[in-house]
């Protein structure tokens, strides 16, 4: 079986018009498409950089404030300039966009503009029937976020129908090889704020330096039907950044919160040219362990919310144990203060010197956010456990542990 | 219990006293009594006027109950025109012909017989020298660059007693960034007008005597609002010097919490955003007391595809919040309440027939009960437009009916002031010619046909209306109750509560048309088959009109380098110490353009997270 396909839509810069693309998205994913989602507001080079580092198959433009004869050119001609060309793009924008305009466009390279009162049927079937077939290999990109993007999607290719990786020759030699990057993972209940505190993090990563580089492997549950809405990008504000090469996985029927494929992803990543790689689970629930110990994750950081339920659901939580930092987030609501306690003693049974912090991810220049970067950082806190980093030969994630 | 919890007791409260005083009004014989003294004098007060064909009609139609319970009931639960809790108006008259007109009229030959109609405005003939209310139109605007937009408001007011313009900001100006950021070179001037500096500001309302009580300036923005207000008094002043700032007249739409819940044009954090709109509430609220800082407005809501009632009750409680903030601010109630202004979409669902009357009394009520507001803070002032989203681009002259009906029922609602779509708009930037259609659509509701001129309530308090008045009520204050529930507006906000809802109505909306259960006629219904896009000349703005603005911008950047760092260091101090920061933008807009200040704003407060 084919792997799902995948298209990247966004608005673009100084639109603000959301409610055509969000029902475009949801009937997309209805009929097995992932949808790498980037929001409104989103500049030309926003665009083709997330379309690349996704690796998509086409991109779909929802413009609704005009300016798109040249929008949608710029799109092309950038995907162009970075050895994309096979990154296709299509788009609409109800009355705004006339047949004279859509002319114009299609002669700039853009695939198709669908008119006002096209079916949203129409269009999925476009997207199936036009970006469906596999893509004709191309000569080698020169682009070294491309080279990295199609790689993992091969990765995410060879996993394609089954459950689990079968490739553990292939993952062993993988790990095997010299590792630069620290491996930060981030996991959690849904909504419980780990997008916008790493999203936070990466702010503090760019502005600490002026080189160097993050990778970001980001998941999102698939649906029934195969369909993804990975909208992780969408309020991701300080994620957009050249410095910052992010991907979206679709867990692609996995329970647990990864993807089969994102441990081969994560060793690809952990061996390029990174400084720190951040993986992002999806939204665990208690008996959820997506990262297991001595594993290529160098700091596991669950991050809370102060609403799990009574403190007895607490003992529940495995990751509490395994976990290096626990984050309680949205520390501003009222049951934080709670929450902390409750929690402090629960990691006091573990006796590993687990550290907690309390932060409002939400809130813009943190201190508990800076605090937790300071820690993943390593600066000044010595007391956490330093594991070696050789030692990740040990299968990395446990697969289908729930 | 939080200020919108206030509110709603305050509603429930208040019509509990009603029914309290109409079963005293039967009860209580005396009070009865001078109950039906104070009716017969209102009744032998209200002046007579004449139709052109001699009618004789009253200025003021009233019930024909002579019962003192139901006087009771009237008098307290609606209120005359132009009285506590104005349900039927903000003000006594609203469209009325002017009583001289009448006067000189009824003294010229009061027999009865047909008499020469006033002379009315029109083409070519001059405007009889007397005074006239103004005109409720407010014509939405804004195209290229800042001359181009000025020849338009020019054009549009040309015939016009009184100069009140509405201003369209294009995207890049909207999103607080400049003309030359990456990306955005086709988007100047599209949509509406582009401004970068204070100089573009100066452009834009040339020829127009800004501190003149004949005109007033709207300026449909709200992300960098505080830039935009700073940039336009920056810019009265370098015309009219330092003493015409007391003097401006106007509105600026600042609404922060409608930009979160609907239109995605929010630059800074949520937090921060209010932050800076309550600095320039301050401001402007004490040193220009004829402006209108803020227009609370549900339009957007609407168009984004709220039902009707969550249009008035997100608009409602947002407006009710924002009251809360600039008084813990410490500004005095009477000093911002009557600056607040309310702007909400018509279109044509049942609900439309009475929303502007019962949130015109609402917003009495709870001005007055939970927050203590004098009289002129308890008014409800409104601009309404025409529902955007009830046009289509099938037959589009059939937009000409729609937007006919719904101002009809703007104007049964009492708007203040009215913005009447053209017919052109789903497929393009107004053009002239569908514009003045559009403006002659008001006046022909007004001023040619005997609708509204000669008696006010001429539409109110019919059955129907009172049964829509009864249901928006209840299921408004129902609205409340779930913020209430979820911790106040604010919170709510956080929660995304009202996008969420607002999706969810816009989603069943376009269900309802789909299934055809919401018939468009043209579309789902009566549909012609031929699918054609009218041939309409489109107004794009030309490469060279958006090369000429970067290349504007560039020099003025150039010329004000050394400036514009000190300007933003300082403006930047005064945000981190926590000040109103009004102040400081003046300065900066002298020599700093939006996107410097937005930027550098933005590195201090940080960006707005989009939700989704």
């Amino acid at each position: 079986m084919a792997s799902p396909i995948r298209i990247l839509t966004a608005v673009p810069i100084c639109d603000g018009h959301d409610s055509a693309i969000n029902t475009i998205n949801l009937e997309f994913i209805r009929h097995g498409i992932e949808v790498v989602y980037l929001g409104y507001h989103r500049s030309v080079s926003d665009i083709v950089r997330a379309a690349i580092q996704e690796d998509v198959r086409a991109i779909g433009i929802s413009s609704y404030n005009g300016g798109h004869i040249e929008f949608f050119a710029d799109v092309v001609s950038q995907l162009r300039k970075q050895g994309a060309h096979d990154i296709k793009v299509f788009g609409g924008g109800g009355g705004t966009i006339t047949q004279d305009d859509a002319a114009m466009m299609a002669r700039k390279g853009v695939d198709h503009i669908f008119f006002a009162g096209t079916s949203l049927s129409e269009m999925t079937d476009y997207v199936r029937k036009q970006y469906g077939k596999p893509r004709n290999t191309r000569a080698h990109p020169k682009n070294p976020d491309l080279i990295l993007a199609r790689r993992l999607t091969g990765i995410e290719g060879r996993f394609a129908g089954r459950k689990r990786s079968p490739l553990t020759a292939h993952r062993s030699r993988s790990n095997r090889r010299k590792r630069n990057a620290r491996v930060i993972g981030f996991t959690g209940p849904g909504g419980a704020g780990k997008t916008t505190l790493i999203d936070e993090l990466v702010l503090r990563f760019l502005n600490q330096d002026r080189h160097s580089r993050i990778a970001i492997l980001s998941h999102d549950p698939s649906v029934i039907g195969e369909g993804a809405l990975l909208g992780d990008r969408a309020t991701m504000i300080n994620s957009q950044n050249d410095r910052v090469f992010m991907r979206s996985m679709a867990t692609r029927g996995q329970a647990g919160g990864l993807s089969p494929a994102t441990h081969d992803c994560l060793a690809l990543l952990a061996q390029s040219d990174f400084d720190y790689v951040i993986i992002e689970t999806v939204g665990t629930g208690q008996e959820a362990m997506p990262f297991q110990k001595n594993g290529i994750v160098d700091r596991m950081v669950l991050v809370m919310n102060p609403d799990y339920g009574s403190r007895l659901q607490l003992q529940k939580i495995v990751m509490l144990d395994l976990a290096d930092i626990v984050v309680v987030n949205k520390s501003d609501l009222q049951r934080a203060r709670t929450a902390h306690t409750e929690i402090e003693q629960r990691l006091e049974q573990n006796r590993r010197n687990q550290r907690l912090i309390d932060t409002v991810a939400k809130r813009h220049g943190d201190p508990g956010v800076d605090r937790l970067f300071d820690l993943i950082c390593h600066r000044g806190q010595p007391s956490l456990s330093c594991r070696a980093k050789s030692r990740h030969l040990l299968i990395f994630p446990r697969l289908g542990n729930n | 219990m939080s200020k919108l919890g206030q509110v709603i007791e305050s509603v429930e409260k208040y019509n509990k006293f009603v029914l309290d005083q109409v079963k005293r009004a039967r009860a209580d014989e005396q009070f009865g009594r001078e109950l039906l003294g104070r009716w017969n004098d209102i009744k032998a007060k209200i002046p007579v006027t004449r139709t052109p064909t001699g009618l004789p009609l009253p200025r003021l139609a009233l019930p024909e109950i002579d019962e003192p319970g139901e006087i009771a009931r009237y008098l307290f639960s609606e209120g005359l025109p132009g009285e506590f809790p104005f349900l039927n108006g903000a003000y006594r008259e609203m469209y009325l012909e002017p009583v001289r007109e009448i006067e000189s009229f009824e003294k010229d030959g009061g027999s009865g017989r047909a008499q020469p109609e006033p002379a009315r405005r029109g083409e070519g003939a001059p405007d009889k020298k007397i005074p006239q209310a103004e005109e409720p139109t407010r014509l939405f605007s804004g195209l290229m660059l800042a001359e181009d937009t000025n020849e338009r408001f020019h054009y549009l007011t040309q015939h016009q007693r009184t100069h009140r313009l509405s201003t369209a900001f294009d995207g890049p100006t909207l999103y607080g960034i400049d003309s030359d950021a990456d990306g955005v070179s086709g988007k100047i001037g599209e949509g509406g007008v582009a401004i970068d500096t204070v100089e573009d500001m100066v452009r834009l309302y040339d020829g127009f005597e800004l501190g003149s009580p004949n005109f007033s300036a709207s300026m449909t923005i709200s992300g960098p609002a505080p830039i935009i207000m700073a940039m336009y008094i920056a810019a009265a002043k370098r015309r009219f010097g330092p003493k015409v700032v007391p003097k401006l007249r106007g509105t600026i739409q600042a609404d922060i919490f409608k930009e979160v819940q609907a239109q995605n044009e929010t630059i800074f954090p949520i937090e921060a955003s209010l932050r800076f709109l309550t600095d320039m509430v301050e401001f402007t609220t004490r040193e220009m007391p004829r402006w209108y800082p803020i227009s609370i407005s549900g339009y957007h809501i609407g168009e984004a595809g709220s039902t009707p009632v969550q249009q008035a009750a997100y608009t409602l409680s947002n407006g009710f919040a924002y009251a809360e903030m600039f008084a813990a601010r410490g500004i005095p109630i009477d000093q911002f309440g009557p600056r607040l202004s309310f702007f909400l979409d018509c279109a044509l669902d049942a609900e439309y027939i009475a929303l502007a009357r019962v949130s015109r009394r609402i917003w009495a009520i709870g001005m007055r009960d939970a927050f203590g507001s004098g009289p002129r803070g308890q008014l409800f002032k409104l601009h309404t437009q025409t529902s955007g989203r009830s046009l289509i681009e099938a037959e589009f002259k059939n937009n000409l009916t729609r937007t006919a009906a719904e101002l009809m029922l703007a104007y049964i609602n009492a708007t203040n002031s009215s913005h009447s779509n053209s017919a052109d708009e789903p497929f393009t930037t107004p053009s002239e010619e569908w514009i003045r259609l559009a403006a002659h659509g008001q006046a022909i509701l007004l001023e040619e046909s005997g609708i509204f001129k000669h008696t006010m309530n001429m539409l109110s308090g019919s059955p129907g209306m009172k049964a829509v008045e009864r249901a928006v009520e209840a299921a408004i204050l129902d609205e409340f109750r779930e913020i209430e529930r979820l911790g106040g507006v604010l919170a709510a906000v956080e929660d995304r509560y009202q996008r969420s809802q607002i999706q969810n109505a816009a989603h069943r909306y376009e269900q309802q048309i789909y299934e055809g259960i919401r018939p468009i006629i043209g579309l789902n219904r009566y549909r012609n088959g031929s699918d054609d896009i009218p041939e309409v000349k489109l107004v794009r703005t030309p490469r060279k009109k958006q090369q000429l603005q970067v290349d504007r911008l560039a020099k003025f950047k150039k010329k004000n380098a050394e400036k514009a760092k000190r300007a933003l260091d300082k403006l930047a101090d005064v945000v981190e110490r926590g000040e109103n920061c009004f102040p400081m933008l003046l300065d900066a807009v002298e020599v700093c353009s939006l996107g410097q200040i937005t930027g550098r704003l933005q590195e201090v407060v940080g960006r707005f997270r989009p939700m989704v």
